[in-house]
């Protein structure tokens, strides 16, 4: 029980727009801890979805959502979002920078709003993942300035800052070319391994699933794999 | 801690986009300048007025109206249906004329807490003459301190002096246009012909020039004693008797208060000069309705620039929800940008209706005894146009950052 990370029993979601439509058709998973976990299928088989159900910001859902042991179904979107900002790091296809912040202050936000570290600790911290990441250099350049492989670094950066116990991923190589993508893919081997945190990645890239611990398969809001 | 991640944003946001947060900020300045400076402009113009109206008017004045007696004892004796009665080219008798009791009026007066100054007049038309000159006007009797005191009159003798009429008992002084009009200069003699057929010859001891012609044309002044003598009255006769109160405002409640007490007509300038008051009110709404307009439009267009910056930062909104920003946070960001654009543009309006206002002041304008276009600042007008500009930033900043607060991460993310 320790052990488990994130736990979802018989997850039921539907779509109503523009007809009634099951998505996820009853989706039970448990995922331990410094487990590096990815979710494929064709597109429209529910991946997606379930990964914005896991990441609590979907809400309107059937079934139970339990991560490090809170279960966090029917909760306020207020208290889930202070539960994301400290356990949940987020990196998405398209980086989603904030694009007039530096890099550095794009990854000092989420720190900042969870307010356990003081400013100068915060920034330490920072500077100190853009050295993993090799970007020191682009530290105070405008996010928009950076390359889309940059960009995804920074973007990892700032979803470690607050070292969540979770990270989920929606295809975060997708618009990355095979060196960065393989470097992103690196970074979250080592994060699992190194720091025991359990990573979530929803991808198409059969090299990127092959590569991590447990590959969950998806065809039609069911886990067939 | 919390507050300040919030702010640092809303900094961002406002300083990346310099210029549509300019035209946001000038927005304000724009409607509050023109707020102070409409404001301060009409305050000028209603104190001028009231200035040039209160030289020859006091805030309460009591008179005994000749009124329209519709007695008819023939009706009331045979006040049977039954009866017809015819009467022809009937006369009224003039019952009382003027005021008699004087001194036991003022003296209630004067124990009024809000009575500053009482003065008696004794108006009466002439003829003045002079060589063959003869000009129809008005005499007013005056007791010459109290009358200075209400009305500042030794201040508009611009030759002999005010309080001569004191001690000359035949002094007479002129209405500037008056004297041009009748040839006649300080020292010389005039004549004066009352509508009874009393005549005078009266010494000319100072011209007056006050800031309305008519009365410049036709008025003279002489010491109230001298002219109830030319009129064969007693030492207690009065035809007004005039009052200044301490806030001009203020007239209703005195007047209630004396109105029973004293059998004779009590009228406020309020009630006399409805056009005054009517005028002052008008231009007011004027000033308020021209103000509130410009900020309206300057709060629309904050709301626009609002609107479109949450527009285009609906993916950065999705992102601050998914990194665990609350909606909470997401209105005091957006709301914060509207309430620094509020107290900037406060800032940068009260100033600049200042300056405006100034500017204006120093406009030359030689009319009715101005110099220079009127302005009259209120502290009261700078406290207003400072609240309607917070107010109008933040109405047009609350519905689209509370339309921020409600985005919807997962539809934005997922696209």
């Amino acid at each position: 029980m320790e052990n488990t990370s994130l736990k979802v029993k018989n997850l039921i979601k539907y779509f109503h727009d523009p007809t009634t439509f099951q998505v996820l058709k009853g989706v039970s998973i448990d995922v331990n801890k410094g487990e590096f976990l990815s979710i494929v299928g064709k597109s429209g088989s529910g991946k997606s979805t379930l990964l914005y159900v896991l990441s609590t910001m979907d809400t309107d859902y059937e079934g139970t959502l339990e991560i490090n042991g809170n279960i966090l179904t029917g909760k306020s979107q207020n208290e889930l979002s202070t539960f994301r900002n400290e356990h949940i790091g987020f990196v998405f296809q398209f980086h989603y920078l904030l694009p007039e912040f530096t890099c550095l202050q794009n990854i000092m936000i989420p720190a900042l709003k969870l307010g356990k570290f003081s400013p100068e600790e915060i920034e330490q911290k920072a500077y100190e993942s853009l050295r993993l990441l090799d970007l020191e250099d682009h530290a105070l350049k405008k996010a928009n300035k950076l390359s889309g492989g940059q960009q995804q670094r920074v973007a990892i950066a700032r979803a470690l800052i607050n070292s969540p116990s979770v990270i989920m991923g929606d295809e975060p190589t997708g618009n990355l070319d095979s060196l960065n993508a393989r470097a992103v893919q690196d970074i979250f081997k080592e994060l699992a391994k190194s720091y025991g945190q359990t990573i979530i990645c929803v991808t198409h890239d059969n090299d990127f699933a092959r590569n991590t611990d447990r590959t969950i398969e998806m065809k039609d809001g069911l886990i067939i794999n | 801690m919390k507050k300040s991640v919030n702010r640092q944003i809303a900094q961002v946001h406002l300083t990346s986009k310099w210029g549509q947060t300019v035209v946001a900020i000038l927005g304000v300045t724009f409607g509050v300048s023109i707020y102070i400076f409409m404001n301060s402009f009409m305050n000028g113009v209603n104190k001028t007025q009231d200035d040039m109206a209160f030289t020859s008017m006091s805030h309460i004045r009591i008179y005994n109206e000749d009124n329209v007696h519709p007695f008819n004892p023939v009706q009331s004796f045979y006040n049977s249906s039954q009866t017809l009665f015819n009467i022809r080219n009937r006369k009224s008798i003039q019952y009382s004329d003027g005021i008699k009791n004087t001194l036991g009026i003022i003296s209630f007066l004067e124990k009024q807490n809000e009575v500053t100054n009482v003065a008696c007049h004794l108006d009466f038309s002439v003829f003045f003459r002079s060589g063959s000159k003869k000009i129809n006007g008005l005499i007013s009797g005056v007791e010459v301190a109290n009358e200075d005191k209400i009305f500042n009159d030794s201040q508009k003798v611009i030759q002999g002096n005010w309080f001569d009429l004191n001690y000359r008992k035949s002094g007479i002084i002129l209405g500037k246009v008056l004297a041009e009009n009748l040839g006649v200069k300080v020292n010389d003699n005039i004549n004066i012909l009352t509508s009874d057929g009393i005549s005078k010859n009266l010494l000319v001891v100072g011209i007056i020039e006050t800031s309305i012609k008519e009365v410049d044309k036709s008025k003279a002044y002489i010491n109230i004693a001298s002219a109830r003598q030319i009129l064969s009255k007693n030492q207690d006769y009065a035809s007004d008797i005039l009052v200044n109160i301490k806030d001009k405002e203020k007239t209703e409640p005195l007047i209630k208060r004396i109105v029973p007490v004293i059998p004779y007509q009590v009228e406020s300038w309020q009630v006399a000069n409805q056009q005054l008051v009517a005028m002052t009110q008008i231009r007011n709404i004027l000033a308020i309705a021209v103000s509130l307009a410009i900020l309206l439009v300057a709060g629309f267009g904050i709301y626009n620039i609002m609107n479109m910056t949450i527009n285009e930062k609906i993916k950065e909104i999705a992102i601050l929800k998914a990194m665990g920003f609350s909606g909470g946070d997401i209105k005091t960001i957006f709301l914060s940008q509207a309430v620094i654009i509020g107290i900037v543009g406060d800032i940068l309006g009260v100033l600049l209706g200042y300056f405006i206002s100034m500017s204006v002041n120093q406009v030359p304008f030689e009319i009715a005894g101005l110099k220079t276009l009127p302005i009259q600042f209120s502290v009261e007008d700078f406290i207003l146009a400072i609240a309607f500009g917070v107010i109008t930033t933040l109405l047009a900043g609350y519905f689209p950052a509370s339309k921020a607060s409600k985005i919807d991460p997962v539809n934005i993310i997922r696209g």
